[in-house]
């Protein structure tokens, strides 16, 4: 059960880091369609920092500034040129796989073949007395950095969005650009303001994987989980805890569909690998009738 | 609108002169090249994935030594399928090959409008007379060498695989013959499926929530996954096998063996024979019972089969395994049943 839990929050850290940078755009107006190449840039930038720079901090820096970038684009283009939220979103995303790939192999290919790096994983980090207590100790408190990073992102990011000046005028822009512009607040320097930080903080949910999981980046390797963490921030309800939640339940599925398998079940693989989504469907089905956008979200501001 | 379209004159003029330009310079650069064989690949994806459209790229470019020019396209979806063969075969393309098992349809559609193209389905299993092929590694020899491996090197009992694409004729070979073989040798087997060969993040999960069952020796057949299969055996300290060296790089002491796979063998064989005017129409299957290209081979690092770790007895008991392959003594035909995903 340890065990299975243990998976479950593997699964969800790369998720909820995306869906806590998403939060940001679409509270701010901003439908985050771009989290996949968000995600993507800051695995591959994560990649090469901690290659290049010989530590996960340079990795971790760069991972920030790989999916700020992919923010910037999506920013340029759909708030500052009032482009289409979506159409945006999904062009980021193609973008970011072309990129990354391209640049693995000029970084670091010869002859554009791309090179195999190999970079030691971010061990996890126990925290002294909590870390020893039974069950929840190893659970909790003996993770590794960017999984503390996501926990107390969750905390940050209610703060922020509840109780600061800032927080408060990300989201009237949401709500409502031309109160927010009435009330002193610059809606397009926000919602610019608010794509860029989303694509650090997707970044980072991408350098998890690449840091944290795996050690090296492949092509095209965050395999859809932007969309995952763009249905987890929706079905949290735009909320860091909502999120978080629904991020664990898309990670316990995952788990339990790998574990359903090895009990030898007379179905085919093929419809069991479908249960976390069908499960994403069917909240989403629940949820939607209830769930509330931001009201401004995906509509250009007015000149 | 009428900026542009004005300007349009002198440009299409310009491209037309560029054209007959090039039409005339052509035939003087490719003027000895016209009687030269081609040989053109269909890929599904593109050859940048570091993985299974890369080694279609490289299976091309493997042609080159043996005299042919060559040609590809990347991401040909099904529907184009058909068009893109016939384009090659119409222009001539001695040897057309297609990137993996599902264009063997769209050949055996076109292979009768062009009987002098020899069409080669790349790890296919079917072919049609005359001059539709598939070639590919005897999976199941191979995957029952793992299976005696694993089993023997397990201290649990308990070995694993994770592999993708659940009843594709070659994985059915490769996770069936592991199960034989690992069951023959004592072991208890467990088989898992996911979803994507690329993803080595689900891959890794894969392989610890089966460490976590007991499992102490991985195997699988992914694609850029396979290295988050290795990474899961390097974090709990058990053994692995890869599918390539640079896996026995990521964990020197995890990895067992590797198989590597001999496309450039596989295909310059059957290039050669083309090109002396022979056609196939069959599924070729290279083995250790078509030595001396067998398709593939088991290999730690270069020159050295198999990890120091393995002991001697269990070397000679595979290499064993290995001639009764190639006498006949021994064949493992592994069914759906063989490879069912659970224990």
């Amino acid at each position: 059960m340890t065990e299975f839990l243990a998976a479950a929050i593997r699964i969800a850290t790369p998720l909820l880091l995306a869906a806590l940078g998403g939060i940001l755009s679409e509270r701010a107006g901003v439908f985050a369609v771009g989290l996949e190449g968000m995600m993507l840039a800051g695995a591959f930038a994560a990649t090469i920092g901690a290659w290049a720079g010989g530590s996960a901090a340079a990795g971790i820096g760069l991972a920030l500034a790989g999916g700020a970038v992919i923010g910037l684009a999506v920013a340029v283009v759909a708030v500052r040129w009032r482009a289409d939220n979506m159409v945006t979103g999904l062009a980021a995303n193609i973008l970011a796989l072309g990129l990354t790939s391209y640049l693995l192999r000029v970084a670091a290919g010869g002859g554009g073949r791309p090179a195999s790096i190999h970079l030691p994983l971010l061990g996890p980090w126990p925290i002294p007395v909590l870390a020893d207590l039974p069950v929840v100790g190893k659970l909790l408190f003996a993770q590794p950095p960017l999984t503390y990073l996501a926990l107390l992102g969750c905390v940050a990011f209610t703060l922020f969005l509840g109780r600061t000046q800032a927080g408060l005028a990300l989201c009237a822009t949401g709500e409502n650009p031309e109160a927010a512009f009435a009330a002193g607040a610059d809606p397009l320097r926000v919602r610019m303001l608010a794509v860029i930080a989303c694509g650090a903080v997707a970044g980072l949910g991408g350098a998890v994987l690449s840091l944290q999981q795996v050690g090296t980046f492949t092509d095209g390797m965050t395999g859809g989980r932007g969309y995952l963490a763009l249905a987890s921030l929706i079905v949290g309800r735009w909320t860091p805890f909502g999120a978080a939640a629904a991020c664990l339940v898309f990670g316990a599925a995952e788990a339990f569909e790998l574990r359903l398998q090895t009990f030898g079940v007379p179905v085919s693989s093929y419809i069991v690998q479908m249960a976390p989504y069908l499960i994403a469907l069917a909240v989403l089905a629940v949820l939607g009738r209830s769930a509330r956008l931001p009201a401004a979200i995906g509509r250009p501001l007015e000149q | 609108m009428g900026g542009p379209m004005k300007r349009q004159k002198p440009l299409a003029s310009w491209r037309s002169a560029l054209a007959a330009g090039l039409l005339l310079a052509a035939p003087a650069l490719a003027g000895p090249a016209a009687a030269e064989d081609r040989a053109a690949i269909l890929l599904p994806g593109s050859i940048n994935d570091q993985s299974w459209n890369a080694l279609g790229y490289a299976i091309l470019m493997s042609l080159k030594p043996h005299g042919f020019a060559t040609a590809y396209s990347e991401n040909v979806s099904d529907a184009d399928e058909a068009e893109a063969l016939r384009d090659y075969a119409g222009h001539g393309y001695q040897i057309v090959m297609g990137h993996s098992g599902r264009f063997v349809s769209a050949m055996e559609q076109v292979g009768p409008d062009f009987p002098k193209t020899q069409f080669i389905a790349v790890s296919g299993n079917e072919g049609m007379a005359p001059n539709v092929m598939s070639i590919d590694w005897n999976n199941a020899q191979f995957g029952c060498q793992l299976g005696h491996l694993a089993a023997r090197m397990s201290k649990t009992g308990r070995v694993a695989g994770v592999y993708g694409l659940e009843g594709v004729p070659n994985i059915t070979a490769q996770a069936g013959g592991f199960r034989i073989c690992a069951q023959q040798a004592g072991a208890k087997v467990t088989i898992l499926y996911v979803k994507d060969m690329e993803d080595a993040a689900a891959a890794k999960e894969a392989g610890l929530s089966l460490i976590a069952q007991g499992a102490d020796v991985l195997t699988g057949k992914l694609n850029a996954a396979e290295s988050g299969l290795i990474a899961a055996a390097k974090e709990k300290g058990v053994f692995a096998t890869g599918r390539g060296l640079d896996q026995t790089k990521l964990a020197p002491d995890r990895v067992l063996t590797n198989i590597i796979e001999d496309w450039p063998g596989m295909f310059g064989n059957t290039a050669d024979q083309v090109k002396q005017g022979k056609r196939f129409g069959t599924f070729v299957m290279y083995g250790y019972d078509t030595a001396p290209v067998t398709g593939a081979s088991l290999l730690y690092q270069e020159g050295k089969p198999f990890n120091p770790v393995v002991p001697a007895a269990v070397v000679k008991e595979l290499d064993d395994m290995a001639k009764q392959f190639a006498t006949g003594a021994l064949k493992v035909v592994p069914t759906r049943e063989d490879a069912r995903g659970g224990s």
